[in-house]
């Protein structure tokens, strides 16, 4: 057939399709519900781009001008793009995935969450009960200016102050939570990629820090305004940094150890994981940040509903990490 | 890259210098507007300190990610540019990746100025960063829009014979690139073609050009 011919022919599907793609790659949200008027409607898009790719194939084979060969191809690839976008996130989708997906992943990262836990609750139990026998240890760990600091944040003395904080209200508090510690956790992820090194690094580090300070302010006997204010969004913030080192370190087993897989296939695959990973430790965040911010803070409140509140969190973010989705069919 | 439908797709990676620039736009385009919100949010006090540290989080974490999968896999500098992020099969970018590739920002930063970034970029085949490869992404160059060639306006003439695309865009590219050769260099060019042209010199070199014009449809 000749070029000419071709074109003659077909013109009409290409111009139709050219305004299609114009008018319905972005509808707005009014326009999605109907089909644009003038135009082939919404579900006749596929067959209409498919036979576009044919026309392509055969002006590519047939020899046809680069022009036209130019023309096809940006149809084709302005419809590829609009054929094989992600679908408009669901909310149900959230619900589903902090309910059932998140836990699953967790648990399916076992191995990796277990070691995480173990290196973090290891180092950070092991330097409190450290402490109680030898308290000269804090000044390995902090130097004076820093200890005096975290002594006059919880000193039982002022005891009508707000807990755990040397100024700002409790909304300034909870932006600056968010920021610091979801970065932090989403840091943990990914230094885990040079073969676990900095993951294991950020655990034991915040161990250390974390019992550190734990230990020192028990052992000089200003525990009990620090156990009050830390208990209620511990739960949260705890778990969520042994979630991200573990997230870290299945990331950086992809480096190690990528099994029968080449390590580019091994990274995707990791990927994938540690972006849901991510996207649940972002929840659980902010989540602690909101405890932290509006709950922990709160001087007046008696230590049993306190505590109370603190334990019951462990017990239902546990809860929820090991039977979360289970008996529920997987989402496809 | 391949399509389901059996069409060959031409993704070209682009390059570590048009991505950093991509960067650098996004950049000063997140510090205009960090400073504005820092200026109207400086009156409401602890309040507003809590709205500028959650908008700094935003605009540092979520910025890319939601115009990546938002907008077509750009965000404001890669549409300055002429970027576009895409999956490695071509299909636009989805949350997952995106998140993924993002992430990985933290570590291709390291240890100043995207250096492990660049550096990866400079070794990989697609100029991939780290985030890339963890992700499965491209960093693609947007293809400009078509039918504007800078061919030089000649009639039209008819090839003798019939050639394939590949051969056709050649004798095309040569048409565009004869301004910025000698005449000398474009005989010597035209004078490779004798069956093509049935002439030598000056004469060879017209029917080529004329025959680029009738390949990007010009009369």
């Amino acid at each position: 057939m000749k070029q000419e011919v071709f074109q003659a022919r077909h013109d009409a599907e290409w111009s139709a399709l050219d305004q299609w793609l114009v008018k319905r790659t972005r509808p707005s949200a009014k326009q999605r519900g109907r089909d644009a008027d003038g135009l082939f409607g919404d579900l006749e898009f596929p067959a209409m781009y498919r036979r576009v790719c044919q026309h392509l194939a055969l002006a590519q084979r047939r020899g046809y001008s680069v022009l036209l060969i130019d023309r096809l191809q940006d149809l084709v690839h302005r419809g590829h793009l609009v054929l094989y976008r992600p679908p408009a996130p669901r909310w149900q989708a959230v619900i589903e995935f902090f309910g059932a997906d998140f836990p699953r992943l967790v648990r399916h990262h076992g191995r990796a969450m277990g070691i995480a836990a173990v290196l973090f609750f290891g180092s950070f139990i092991g330097v409190i009960v450290a402490m109680q026998y030898r308290p000269e240890f804090a000044h390995s760990l902090f130097d004076a200016g820093e200890l005096a600091r975290f002594e006059a944040m919880y000193d039982p003395a002022n005891a009508d102050a707000k807990l755990g904080r040397e100024s700002g209200s409790d909304v300034k508090m909870f932006g600056y939570y968010i920021l610091n510690n979801v970065s932090i956790g989403f840091r943990t992820i990914a230094a885990g990629f040079f073969a676990c090194i900095g993951s294991v690094y950020v655990l034991l580090f915040n161990g250390l820090f974390l019992g550190g300070v734990a230990g020192h302010l028990t052992a000089i006997g200003y525990g009990g305004p620090f156990w009050r204010f830390v208990a209620g969004h511990s739960a949260p913030e705890l778990l969520a940094i042994v979630i991200s080192g573990g997230a870290g370190l299945q990331l950086g087993m992809a480096l190690i150890a990528p099994g029968r897989r080449s390590r580019g296939r091994a990274f995707v695959e990791a990927g994938i994981d540690m972006a849901k990973l991510a996207l649940g430790i972002f929840g659980m965040l902010v989540f602690a940040a909101f405890v932290e911010a509006f709950w922990s803070s709160i001087g007046w409140m008696p230590d049993p509903v306190k505590f109370g509140v603190g334990g019951l969190l462990w017990v239902l973010i546990l809860l929820w990490l090991w039977r979360g989705g289970r008996g529920v069919a997987h989402a496809a | 890259m391949e399509t389901p439908e059996g069409i060959a797709l031409r993704l070209r990676p682009a390059g570590m210098m048009p991505r950093a620039a991509a960067w650098a736009i996004d950049f000063a385009l997140r510090l205009a507007v960090l400073w504005v919100f820092a200026i109207a949010l400086a009156l409401l006090g602890d309040l507003g300190v809590a709205v500028y540290l959650i908008v700094l989080f935003g605009l540092f974490w979520l910025y890319p990610i939601a115009f990546e999968v938002l907008h077509d896999g750009q965000t404001p500098g890669k549409r300055a540019v002429g970027l576009r992020v895409v999956n490695a099969n071509g299909t636009p970018v989805g949350w997952v990746p995106s998140i993924a590739r993002n992430l990985m920002r933290t570590v291709d930063m390291l240890p100043l100025l995207y250096c492990f970034g660049l550096v990866a970029g400079l070794i990989d085949r697609n100029s991939r960063r780290f985030g890339d490869m963890v992700a499965g992404t491209l960093v693609v160059h947007v293809d400009s829009p078509h039918g504007h060639s800078t061919a030089p306006d000649v009639p039209a003439v008819q090839a003798p014979l019939l050639l394939p695309a590949a051969e056709q865009g050649a004798i095309v590219a040569f048409a565009e690139r004869a301004r910025q050769l000698t005449p000398e260099r474009q005989q010597e060019l035209a004078n490779l073609l004798p069956q093509l042209t049935q002439a030598r010199g000056a004469v060879a070199v017209q029917r080529l050009l004329g025959m680029a014009s009738s390949f990007l449809g010009r009369q």
